[in-house]
């Protein structure tokens, strides 16, 4: 751990260490089936790898940020922080876009007024392994009214076996600021175990209009990543949130969107692709603490192989939270026999005169669409890769980033391609039979 | 050139719908297969085109000559058959234009080039009187019933199949869109193409003039004739049929 002349932190460290030396390693279990277990991982073989700085961004990181033009990068490898750019005239208008190590060297007061806000050490194990230990992370900061076109970009990776890597992104976006936010947890392929456990944390102030984006791609090595997002929005800010989930070994991950002052909107839109031993245990809750408030959640799904994948998608509406408009929908696809997984929107609604509605459902592919596109001479190998991309284009549609739309749409064509002959022998079992939908709806008012 | 149906028997789960239909549709001709709900027409329609929920268990079906009743949907649609759908699914995240243009490629060698394909997908939605934006939209979906039956039409002209069968493409059309895939239907069948009109109602024969006209009863096709056969179902109802058939066999 980096020497900190912030006493302050080395506090909130210290109680984190305490936290973590305090909790079991935790199994989650929830009803029906599911459990998310840790015991195949092998926590004490794991230690933060440390990294000299990089003057050449790594092929890997530079094939998924494509040609797009970035205002900033932050990239973290391992533990360490090995490159990090802001564009000069974006520093000249008081952006800041660097490590957290260093932003709480540099900018120690703002930071504090911010840090762990919305994040708790006490909130579990992993919370706090990621409070107590962070390093390297990642500090943003757009001064109000501030319109920036080009993205902001930070990326961690994990390249190496062994490695545990506890990663912490603070951003703030200040008052009436306009910005894209795109974070991307990036793994190589290899052999062993590693561990990716964030906390994440963005403040987006009055009027602030921010595009969030979170691609979570560790690939097929065994990557376990558990961690906590949260992303408040202030009064008349709105925030488009874009988590997206495309691998890893198991991946546990709690996302929170609140719309914390009056009139302030949220559109969540999240998108997951599990494949191989793949196990995803996602549980968001779009939370209205104040009134007035809006939101529109979609999420969708497709499991082939053996994964497993839980989505749980909650809206909360808080006492007095009155005049809230918001709703939920999601939906999942299996592709392989052997996949299994549930999508369960909830709702907790603690006051009166809101509307809030969800809906959810399991499936697998419709039988008649595939005849349909036979019958125009599709192959249906062919016929099963346009229906899943056209299931997830909606979804694609709404992400709002050219640059990470090609790349989502570039990753489903290879998960599918990857997949295809089990997933033509799965449909082909399924011909004739009944379609095994079924529905979950609901609606408060 | 031709679709040949000979003693076809159709099951769907464990319950035979067609009970050995012999039926020929050379590409210059314009044949109707009339009956009430249920007799099997949909069956048919479905059984031509290789839907894996029916099962053949005897006779079969030739295109070109060649026995088909074993080939796969998309093998059929690349031979030169067509169906368009009663119910058509919905393809969504698919627009309109990408799904025409897929499935012209599927059937050539080489693929269209994006502005011959734009220039015949032009043409062929003023033909059928389809505004221009309706080609981004994805394929069926929130489209109206009659939207729907002008997008099977659309995709009949730009396929330019040898033989189409056109499965109740009148129902849920109002009189004005029903002109309108009727001159579509007039302005691409015959010499090249063969169309079967599959259909409860004799209102779209008053458009498209059929050749020959079948009359289809509880899975077996108990009259035919001309266009005037049409007309004399028109004036007597199917109930005369079925008196008539009941008559015979007695």
């Amino acid at each position: 751990m980096p020497a900190s002349t912030a006493t302050w932190l080395d506090d909130k460290r210290s109680q984190a260490r305490e936290a973590y030396a305090g909790e079991e390693v935790p199994t989650w279990r929830r009803s029906g089936f599911w459990t998310t277990s840790l015991r195949k991982l092998d926590l004490d073989a794991l230690e933060p790898r440390h990294h000299e700085p990089l003057d050449a961004i790594p092929p890997i990181v530079s094939e998924a940020l494509g040609d797009d033009e970035l205002g900033a990068l932050v990239l973290q490898r391992g533990a360490s922080t090995v490159h990090t750019f802001l564009d000069p005239q974006l520093a000249e208008q008081g952006v800041i876009v660097t490590s957290l190590e260093r932003a709480v060297e540099e900018h120690s007061d703002l930071v504090r007024e911010w840090y762990m806000r919305r994040l708790s050490p006490e909130e579990g194990k992993f919370a706090a392994a990621s409070a107590a230990f962070w390093t390297g992370g990642v500090f943003v900061h757009v001064p109000k009214g501030l319109k920036i076109e080009k993205p902001i970009q930070s990326v961690y990776l994990i390249d190496e076996p062994g490695t545990a890597q506890y990663a912490h992104t603070l951003a703030v976006i200040g008052e009436n600021s306009e910005c894209s936010f795109r974070e991307y947890c990036l793994g190589a392929r290899f052999e062993g175990q590693a561990l990716h456990a964030g906390g994440f944390e963005l403040y987006a102030q009055a009027g602030a209009n921010v595009q969030v984006a979170h691609f979570q791609d560790w690939g097929s090595g065994e990557i376990y990543d558990i961690s906590t997002k949260r992303v408040e929005i202030g009064r008349d800010a709105h925030v488009g949130w874009v988590p997206v989930h495309l691998g890893g070994r198991l991946t546990k991950q709690t996302l929170d969107i609140i719309t914390a002052e009056q009139g302030s909107d949220m559109r969540h839109t999240g998108l997951y692709f599990t494949e191989r031993d793949e196990h995803l245990d996602l549980f968001t809750t779009d939370k209205h603490e104040r009134g007035h408030t809006t939101g529109d959640t979609v999420w969708k799904g497709a499991l082939t192989g053996r994964s497993r994948a839980s989505y749980e998608g909650l809206i909360h509406i808080v006492k007095d939270a009155q005049e809230t408009h918001t709703y939920l929908q999601t939906h999942q696809m299996l592709l392989s026999s052997d996949a299994k997984g549930d999508a369960i929107p909830s709702l907790i609604v603690q006051t009166d005169n809101v509307s809030a509605s969800h809906g959810g459902t399991v499936g697998e592919l419709d039988e008649d669409q595939i005849f349909y596109m036979m019958t125009r001479g599709v192959p249906r190998s062919e016929a099963v890769r346009i229906l899943v991309e056209g299931y997830f284009e909606e979804v694609v549609q709404r992400l709002n980033d050219e640059g990470l739309q090609a790349l989502v749409r570039r990753r489903i064509a290879e998960k599918l391609l990857a997949a295809e002959d089990q997933v033509a022998k799965f449909i082909g079992e399924r011909a004739g039979e009944d379609p095994a939908d079924h529905d979950l709806e609901g609606e408060a008012a | 050139m031709s679709l040949e149906i000979q003693n076809l028997h159709v099951r769907i789960e464990e319950r035979e719908i067609l009970h050995g239909v012999d039926l020929k549709v050379d590409k210059d001709q314009t044949h109707a297969l009339m009956g009430p709900n249920g007799s099997g027409k949909s069956t048919l329609a479905n059984t031509i085109m290789g839907n894996p929920n029916y099962e053949v268990t005897e006779g079969k079906i030739l295109f070109n000559g060649e026995d088909i009743t074993e080939a796969a949907p998309d093998e059929r649609a690349r031979a030169g058959l067509f169906l368009a759908f009663q119910y058509p699914a919905t393809i969504p995240g698919v627009s309109v234009a990408n799904f025409l243009r897929m499935a012209m490629n599927a059937r050539r060698d080489e693929q269209i080039k994006v502005k011959e394909f734009g220039k015949v997908l032009r043409e062929n939605m003023e033909l059928l009187r389809i505004d221009t934006a309706f080609s981004s939209r994805y394929l069926n979906e929130g489209f109206s019933g009659g939207e729907k039956k002008r997008a099977e039409i659309l995709q009949l002209a730009m396929l330019k199949p040898e033989v189409a069968v056109l499965d109740e493409t009148d129902s849920g059309l109002d009189i004005d869109a029903l002109r309108i895939v009727s001159d579509g239907v007039n302005a691409l069948r015959g010499p090249t193409m063969g169309t079967l009109i599959i259909t409860h109602y004799t209102r779209i024969l008053h458009y498209v003039r059929p050749d020959f006209v079948h009359i289809m009863l509880d899975g077996r096709i108990v009259r035919e004739g001309g266009a005037e056969l049409a007309d004399e179902l028109e004036e007597k109802g199917y109930d005369f049929v079925r008196e008539e058939v009941a008559a015979n066999a007695g």
